[in-house]
């Protein structure tokens, strides 16, 4: 048992260096030059020896070893460097940033694995029934939307032309609200993107509940409960949900683990500043340190929730803590 | 139900923490603002708020906000992103010795007068008495003199480069500067005099790195009409008046400019009246459709950009100038104009120079003709041998690949119809949609024309800086890498180059007009680039909170003219 | 696993019908939309890539969904982008299925050495940053169709891999995979006669879901200005249609919403056949 968790770790081990080395090597192997992000937009003006010198100011003239190790360096002191752009520390950048994401993340998160898992029992239940057959193909529908398409569509209709929500950002530019006024502003902002995010993942959680679902209302305990004539309602949720759930929070542990990537479409749809964005324009403009730092940031999310579904999964479900 | 008001709670900690995150970070920026922010606001209502310069007829305070496509960071002169809207915005808190006027044309400015020699090697510059930073020191002659030392030692690109051949500055009393050239500089005024942020000294001589000191909104001052009181990356600036502005207080008490992430994000943002302006050029169809919607209105003008088919002239059979000829001759240009552009654009004159300009050339026509498109090519010897409908030349096929950056749908849509327009002369052309950086670096590997170039035909655009001042052409044309830096066709042509040189040097305006309109002749006929339009500037406005917009000729409304009174402007 | 014996009693009270019925509905879909693909140059009334009228026209009985913004007939651009669309989504997932299925039958049979090292390549492709691998393989690669049809290939065959995976591991174990190799039987014979075909079903589910992930990953593309705008699919349709603004015009009733909602029946049923296919394998469910 222990050395084979020794080896799980090995191999996760292997993955990070892996991915880690992968992190460092695409930025580079892309096209295109980091010189005009840190010179502006005027970098066709610059002399050569100009060039020469803004290249060596941010190392990329040092060996390509040496910048590896540097990235390796910054990996382990947890100090991310700065930005190209901007000259800013990227772990700042990130900070700043990554609360948004979260929000927005979270805020679906919740909401997709409320209407998921309820709607995914009650589908489950009446399978084949009056309620199961709509909701099924509805879901399905839901997950073959366009993000962005949705996203336009709710600005169009919400902010364009009914007025009621703003149509961009995470707060009231330069507004500087406090208190309840500010959290207000803060729902306000968020309530377009988080519902487009819902929309757009309520059906993987539905169908993942639904699934474990009918696997364990075929299990012999659920059947003799049934036979005990305990009440349906009893069953659903005492029984057969709470025994279901653990496929269902892996799915959710990986979603959102997935969700510090950003959400690069949504973000950008909706000029919302978080991480995904943050990304996409370090990518645009190839600031490396903040691929890189960033790519860092979202390997290690996945990996963790990787290693916590694993570590949850027997406490989660009973039938395996059993066995 | 109960679920319901479970997730309604969940949320609200969850936005609760992002929030006690993120005022954190607002804290850190806008730390060290409040004093000058307050000092600069506080004296609002004194007498140089004169009542003819306010525009609006309630004491209201009037707030304006403006949309930008993309973040221009810190916007200090070593760290604003872009050159437009950056450097304009930049500019709002920073003055140069010479601002455009309504046509386009640099008028003394901080500087009452400014007197070239008769060669134009020697500028006598007498600077406005009485005008002081933003944090209440006076600007004087040594400020102008630091400043012109210190682009030039720290190497600021632009402002570094229009100062290229300023050999001494010295001052002469209070109000004093005079500048010596290496060699006479005709567009002195219009490079330099009228772009160059005059920055003060009591800060800067601190500032020994400049792209990586952190600049707030104390020392990030200059003598302009606003000051930069609070920045969230990727979200927002917010400027304030300063009622003190030399010239007499802006019309605007505050302007607020929002960061959005694509470009429509503003035009959904302006019909919400989530915002008051766009500090970007809207896209041609949208002229008519934002104009009809109350209260937006659009104003509309010529401007300097270009739109352009590069191509590699050093390879053949792009070095063949029949072949370069065939292809200027086969372009629609009036058909992508009204096309693409639906008429908001002026047809590209083949000879590069915009027909506003004084010294267009009206010899230069750019009308297509076919059938001397496909004779030359005939006569050159590139025929149809296989009966493709494709010409030959080696044997291959007058097949080439068009590079585009997906992120300019127009400039998309416009190579779509060259590669229409020329399939008519038997010349295949594929057009490649790359993303933005990848395009750059195939078109200008590390902005150096001297590592050469990785494409057959792009698909190009310059930027207003470049048409606006006309004998910027010699960049574009030159053979010498040296002074044709931005020669991405790698043409070389020893006639164009004596011209070109001359013309950066001609202190003589006759001379200098005939130069100009020589050259223009001889880049119709050797064709190193094809010019296909200027696209019009057109910018929405929400009528209702603010119409002072002035429409600089070939710049379009992002200006601090904008936000002054009429009777401050040049 | 538990008793087969259950499904029966089970089947009593699930109707079996409902996943073929639904699955017949998305084969209806699919079918339709095949059928206007491959008669494409029948059915569109114009050439999609040709300017025949103004830009920008309102619906009309020439152009039942009224122009672009060059002046093409979105109509006939609808009709071929199917084509487009469709194409990307089955070569896609064809290619995802390939590697997807080579990596799961072989992570799976030999799930020793072999088999964990494939498998962390598979934790790797999933965490690698999306963006930039997009833009490096396109640089390499060139840009075209067939290009873009590899690049989402490759993002997405891990998930299959993993599926298949598990389900080669199962197999594995059986009674007649063990008494084939104990009777000597090379391993490239069980694999074929054995594994694979009992393998095919769960296959063809996550090859049809596939097929739905890739058309939404083209659009995708298309809207962050990374996939190939001159294509008409319904993607790059609607890149358009989002850069010229139609999204906050009228013009969304013709030019917006037909694309999406065309995206949306193919993704809908290419996920209707996968939904029904799984229902098939797992008797249980």
């Amino acid at each position: 048992m222990k050395r084979l968790d020794l080896q799980k770790l090995g191999q996760y081990a292997i993955v990070i260096v892996v991915a880690v080395t992968l992190n460092f090597a695409l930025p580079r192997l892309m096209p295109g030059n980091p010189l005009a992000l840190i010179a502006g937009v005027d970098v066709g003006l610059l002399t050569p020896e100009q060039r020469a010198q803004i290249i060596a100011d941010v190392g990329l003239d040092e060996p390509i070893i040496n910048q590896y190790a540097d990235y390796w360096k910054s990996i382990v002191t947890g100090d991310l460097g700065q930005s190209y752009r901007s000259g800013r520390p990227i772990n700042e950048m990130i900070a700043e940033r990554l609360p948004w994401t979260l929000l927005l993340a979270g805020g679906a998160l919740v909401l997709s694995s409320i209407f998921g898992i309820v709607l995914g029992a009650i589908s489950a239940w009446r399978r084949g029934g009056k309620v199961d057959v709509p909701l099924l193909t509805g879901m399905i529908a839901l997950q073959s939307l366009p993000s962005f398409w949705l996203g336009m569509l709710l600005i169009s209709i919400f902010a364009v032309n009914l007025g009621v929500l703003p149509s961009f950002g995470a707060v009231s530019p330069a507004a500087n609200l406090e208190g309840w006024a500010q959290v207000r502003d803060v729902l306000e902002h968020a309530v377009l993107p988080i519902t487009t995010l819902s929309v757009l993942s309520t059906p993987g959680v539905y169908l993942t509940m639904r699934y474990s679902m009918l696997e364990v209302l075929g299990e012999d305990f659920i059947r003799t409960a049934r036979s005990k004539g305990a009440s349906e309602r009893r069953i659903l949720f005492g029984h057969v949900a709470r025994n279901a759930i653990a496929p269902v929070i892996t799915f959710l542990a990986i979603r959102f683990a997935f969700s510090f990537g950003g959400a690069v479409i949504i973000e950008t749809v909706f000029s919302y500043p978080g991480l995904g964005r943050l990304v996409f324009e370090a990518v645009s403009g190839r600031d490396f340190p903040v691929m890189q730092a960033a790519f860092l940031v979202f390997t290690a999310a996945v990996l963790m929730a990787n290693l916590t579904a694993d570590l949850l999964y027997p406490v989660l479900d009973p039938r395996t803590r059993s066995s | 139900m109960r679920l319901r008001s479970r997730a309604a709670i969940l949320l609200l900690v969850m936005s609760l923490i992002a929030v006690a995150c993120s005022s954190e970070t607002t804290d850190t920026t806008a730390s060290g603002d409040e004093p000058t922010a307050t000092t600069a606001v506080d004296g609002s209502t004194d007498e140089t708020s004169a009542p003819e310069t306010t525009a609006a007829p309630s004491e209201e305070p009037i707030t304006v906000r403006a949309a930008v496509t993309g973040g221009e960071d810190t916007l200090n002169p070593y760290t604003y992103v872009s050159g437009f809207p950056g450097w304009n915005l930049l500019m709002l808190q920073y003055d140069s010795l010479m601002q455009f006027d309504a046509a386009g044309e640099p008028q003394p400015w901080l500087a009452e007068s400014v007197e070239p020699n008769d060669d134009l090697t020697e500028w006598t510059i007498t600077l406005v008495d009485g005008v002081t930073f933003n944090d209440g020191e006076p600007l004087t002659v040594d400020d102008v003199e630091f400043t012109f030392d210190y682009f030039v030692e720290k190497a600021a690109g632009r402002f570094a480069r229009d100062l290229r051949g300023v050999e001494s500055v010295t001052t002469d009393g209070d109000r004093t500067i005079t500048v010596n050239l290496d060699a006479p500089n005709p567009a002195f005024e219009l490079v330099a005099l009228a772009d160059i942020p005059i920055i003060p000294q009591h800060i800067w001589s601190e500032v020994d790195n400049p792209e990586e000191y952190q600049f707030d909104s104390v020392t990030n001052v200059g003598s302009g009409p606003f000051v930069l009181v609070d920045y969230v990356e990727d979200q927002s600036y917010r400027f304030e008046a300063n009622p003190d502005y030399f010239r007499g207080a802006p019309t605007v008490d505050e302007l607020v400019v929002v960061v959005f992430a694509d470009d429509s994000g503003p035009l959904a943002a302006i019909r919400s009246g989530e915002i008051d302006v766009i500090f970007e050029r809207i896209s041609p169809e949208q002229i008519e459709l934002l104009d009809a919607a109350d209260p937006i209105d659009v104003v509309q003008g010529p401007e300097f950009t270009t739109q352009m088919i590069n191509f590699d002239v050093s390879k053949a059979p792009f070095d063949d100038v029949a072949v370069r000829q065939a292809i200027s001759l086969a372009v629609d240009r009036q058909d992508i104009v009204d096309t693409v552009f639906l008429g908001a654009a002026t047809v590209g004159s083949p000879g590069w120079v915009h027909p506003d300009k004084a010294v267009y050339n009206p010899a230069v026509a750019a009308d297509q003709d076919l059938e001397a498109a496909n004779a030359l090519l005939d006569e050159a010897g590139y025929t149809d041998t296989d009966g493709d409908g494709i010409r030959e030349f080696d044997g291959a096929p007058m097949s080439f690949e068009m590079l585009t950056n997906s992120s300019d749908s127009l400039r998309l849509r416009i190579s779509e119809l060259v590669s229409e327009m020329l399939a008519e002369v038997g010349i295949q052309v594929n057009v490649a949609s790359v993303e933005t950086a990848t395009w750059e670096e195939a078109v200008w590997p590390g902005f150096d024309i001297a590592n050469g170039r990785n494409y057959q035909m792009a698909a190009w655009g310059w930027s207003a800086p470049i048409q606006a001042n006309t004998i910027r052409v010699a960049e574009l044309v030159h053979g010498d890498p040296s002074i044709g830096f931005l020669n991405l066709t790698g043409f070389s042509n020893p006639e164009v180059d004596a011209l070109a040189a001359q013309l950066l040097t001609e202190a003589d305006e006759a001379a200098a007009a005939q130069a100009i309109g020589e050259l223009q002749v001889l880049i119709a006929d050797l064709v190193p680039f094809v010019l296909l339009a200027y696209p019009d500037g057109a910018y929405a406005y929400n009528s209702a909170t603010y119409d002072g917009w002035e429409f600089i000729a070939g710049q379009g409304i992002v200006s601090k003219v904008s936000l002054l009174d009429p009777s401050a402007r040049p | 696993m538990t008793s087969r014996s259950l499904t029966g009693t089970l089947r009593g009270v699930i109707p079996r019908s409902l996943a073929d019925r639904l699955g017949w509905l998305g084969a209806g879909i699919v079918a339709f939309l095949l059928g206007t693909a491959v008669f494409a140059p029948v059915l569109a009334p114009f050439d999609p890539a040709e300017r025949v009228a103004r830009p920008f026209l309102a619906p009309s009985a020439d152009h039942l969904l009224g122009t672009n913004d060059v002046g093409q007939d979105l109509l006939s651009e609808l009709i071929y982008g199917t084509r487009v669309s469709l194409t990307v989504g089955i070569v896609a997932a064809v290619v995802a299925m390939v590697i997807g299925t080579t990596v799961g039958l072989i992570a799976g049979y030999y799930p020793k050495r072999l088999g964990s090292v494939l498998m962390r390549f598979v934790d790797v492709v999933l965490i690698l940053p999306f963006l930039p691998l997009l833009i490096v393989l396109a640089a390499y690669l060139g840009r075209s169709l067939t290009n873009t049809i590899v690049v989402i290939g490759v993002l997405i065959w891990a998930a299959p891999a993993r599926i298949i995976r598990s389900q080669v591991l199962s197999l594995r174990s059986r009674e007649y995979v063990l008494a084939s190799r104990s009777m000597g039987a090379k391993d490239r014979w069980v694999i074929m006669r054995h594994i694979l075909p009992r393998t095919a079903l769960l296959a063809t589910g996550s090859f049809v879901r596939a097929v739905s992930g890739a058309i939404l990953l083209e659009a995708a593309l298309s809207f962050l200005g990374l996939g190939d705008p001159i294509q008409k699919s319904w993607g790059s349709t609607l890149f358009w249609a989002q850069s010229r603004g139609a999204f906050l015009t009228p013009a969304w009733k013709w030019w917006v919403l037909p694309p999406g909602l065309a995206i949306m029946a193919a993704s809908l049923g290419f996920a209707l056949i996968a939904f029904a296919v799984e229902e098939r394998i797992n008797p249980k469910l």
